[in-house]
């Protein structure tokens, strides 16, 4: 498996892309993984899961900001 | 939260309290370039007046003299930039070793099996320079040993006439490909688990840049000995590896002040470590068993 660095770009871009694709009301929620569902205490211990929720919600902000960018500049009005 | 993982203005500033206080990770050589006395003129200008003669143009005076103050510009344009993104203080620190430290890690590396004490030494809550404290990790040693394995890929596959210079790129894209894939795994792992520790992005680099040294040796070994002695080296030095990271990264990625923490974390931070170590020799067979065939 010969591997270029052009191709880890690929590869990271198209994870990060399908972590933006996971919708928060239609699908998150539905699982249980909505970030306004998992929040206990203000302890010690976030826990694995309540930090996997923060990292795509953060995921799917930061690429929200990405694509209305890049979404402007074609003149596309998707989302 | 004195070992808040130190990015950015927090280890900076952290370091610039300490720094009057800390030993010089650098000797100074600087006295090594006096100006030249007397009627021995330095090489540049002699460069100068000679290419002046050549083209005997004033024009060319002035060309030079804006190509030079546009490449200084140039620099410092490139030095902001780089130290936006890297703070080369922090990086110096990796490259502070000394040819003692070197020899003694290499053995270390080999031979994990005696070492008593895997404690990283501090002198005032700023970590000891490798030069000073043999379990402080460095970035050295993975260079040159990544540097290294690429050259010897190269001749391993010219041995088997399937050498070609596209071939050594590819080799080394790829190598570098499993250690940034490693490094973000890590990362991803201690985000997740929530480890809060010293472990910097270099930190992580560096340890997985020390299986390079391990890849080196088995390739080496196959190629001196054949296959039979390219499998026993790479169980050598895959358990050797193994062990060593486990006892690092265990004191390493715990901590001194999440020792009493709770019991589930503890054990998430556990898996982390055996699978760090459990996917060395795994890439090391990856990487190298098709240059020993």
């Amino acid at each position: 498996m010969a591997f270029t660095l052009y191709s880890l770009l690929q590869a990271a871009l198209l994870c990060v892309n399908a972590i933006g694709l996971l919708h928060e009301e239609r699908f998150l929620k539905n699982i249980g993984w909505g970030t306004d569902q998992g929040i206990g205490g203000f302890g010690e211990e976030p826990g694995v899961k309540s930090q996997l929720m923060n990292l795509i919600r953060s995921v799917r902000t930061v690429m929200r900001v990405l694509y209305g960018l890049v979404m402007k500049k074609s003149n596309i009005y998707i989302l | 939260m004195a070992y808040h993982s130190g990015y950015g203005a927090h280890g900076s500033k952290h370091r610039a309290r300490a720094a009057p206080d800390s030993p010089p990770l650098f000797d100074d050589t600087s006295g090594g370039y006096p100006c030249q006395p007397g009627g021995y003129p330095a090489p540049g200008a002699e460069v100068a007046f000679s290419v002046n003669h050549l083209l005997g143009d004033p024009m060319a005076n002035v060309a030079m003299a804006y190509g030079s103050s546009i490449a200084s510009h140039g620099k410092d344009i490139v030095h902001k930039e780089l130290h936006r993104f890297v703070s080369v203080n922090k990086l110096k620190y990796f490259f502070a070793v000394d040819t003692a430290y070197v020899a003694k890690k290499l053995g270390l590396l080999i031979f994990p099996y005696t070492h008593q004490n895997w404690e990283v030494k501090y002198s005032r809550d700023v970590p000891l320079p490798p030069r000073q404290d043999l379990n402080a990790p460095d970035l050295y040693i993975p260079t040159m040993a990544f540097i290294t394995y690429v050259l010897l890929a190269g001749m391993a596959l010219g041995i088997q006439k399937r050498f070609s210079p596209e071939v050594l790129g590819l080799c080394a894209s790829t190598a570098l490909v499993w250690v940034v894939m490693e490094v973000l795994a890590l990362l991803l792992g201690l985000y997740l688990a929530t480890v809060r520790s010293e472990l910097s992005t270099f930190h992580l680099l560096a340890y997985s840049g020390y299986k390079y040294v391990g890849m080196i040796l088995s390739v080496l070994t196959g190629l001196l000995f054949g296959s039979d002695g390219y499998y026993v080296a790479l169980a050598w030095t895959s358990s050797a590896l193994m062990y060593f990271i486990v006892r690092s990264l265990r004191t390493a990625a715990l901590g001194p002040d999440s020792v009493g923490g709770p019991a589930p974390r503890q054990r998430l931070q556990l898996y982390l470590t055996l699978g760090a170590a459990a996917f060395q020799p795994l890439i090391i067979y990856w990487l190298t068993f098709h240059l020993v065939r």
